[in-house]
């Protein structure tokens, strides 16, 4: 018989990249945009992509377990919301920001 | 030694293939999910993540340590847009496409078997990973040939 239901962890995690992926678009805007944004993303690692990267990464990584601890549901416990939706969209429209911005700013 | 970097460079390239590869598996083999392929979609889903992982730390290492040359003979170059749009969004991009890799083996953790709502949810993020892969692999090509072109008009 057919379930629907998903690990929670695919639920936190498909949010947190859906999230993770808008905030990546945007922190290009941004670092773009604003010199002191740039320069303090440099002076943290040395490089602004290094910076960027660890940021995004450990944003998804944070959210990712942080939502799923807030979800209610005990270890191993299951829901049935599907994050299908929110992936496609938060990538589609974080990827559709980076491609936008380079090519207007281009 | 003068080769380490075309060698590093050329493996970023190969890994990027690799997971491209096993995405591409990870979604066919999710379309006929069965409890036969079940643990092969788990260790493949896990490898995609792996390759992407590793492509990713050497194309970072490269980026930072020998692209400002590169870069600079680009910008003198024919096709300036090779850096300042195809290596500025694939730079940018290429951190969705580790994101989504990290969250596959997380989706094809479900039972995919007898789980319609898992088997589309991994065919979505497999299916997303196959295309940004492509891109990557396409603006690479972009990249490298505003290299050769800025070296051909020198």
């Amino acid at each position: 018989m057919e379930n629907t239901s998903l690990s929670k962890y695919s639920v936190s995690f498909g949010l947190s990249l859906a999230i993770t992926s808008v905030v990546n678009g945007l922190l290009v805007v941004l670092k773009e945009e604003i010199p002191g944004v740039m320069s303090g993303m440099k002076s943290i690692t040395g490089h602004h992509w290094i910076t960027h990267s660890l940021f995004v990464i450990l944003l998804f990584l944070l959210l990712g377990f942080g939502l799923a601890q807030t979800s209610g549901n005990s270890e191993g416990a299951e829901t049935a919301q599907s994050p299908r939706g929110k992936v496609m969209g938060g990538v589609l429209v974080g990827a559709l920001i980076i491609m936008g911005f380079y090519l207007i700013i281009g | 030694m003068a080769a380490m970097k075309e060698l590093l460079l050329m493996t970023h390239v190969l890994l990027g293939v690799f997971c491209l590869i096993t995405s591409v598996w990870v979604f066919v083999d999710v379309l006929q999910a069965s409890e036969a392929n079940r643990a092969r979609i788990g260790w493949l889903s896990r490898a995609c993540a792996l390759s992407m992982g590793l492509s990713f730390l050497l194309a970072g290492y490269w980026y930072v340590v020998h692209y400002p040359a590169d870069k600079a003979l680009i910008l003198k170059g024919p096709w300036p847009f090779s850096h300042n749009f195809f290596m500025e969004t694939k730079e940018h991009l290429v951190i969705l496409l580790l994101l989504l890799t990290m969250y596959l083996p997380i989706a094809a953790a479900n039972n995919l078997v007898n789980n319609k709502s898992a088997r589309q949810l991994v065919l979505c993020v497999a299916g997303l990973v196959v295309l940004l892969s492509l891109a990557m692999e396409g603006e690479g090509a972009f990249i490298a040939m505003g290299v050769k072109v800025a070296l051909l008009a020198h």
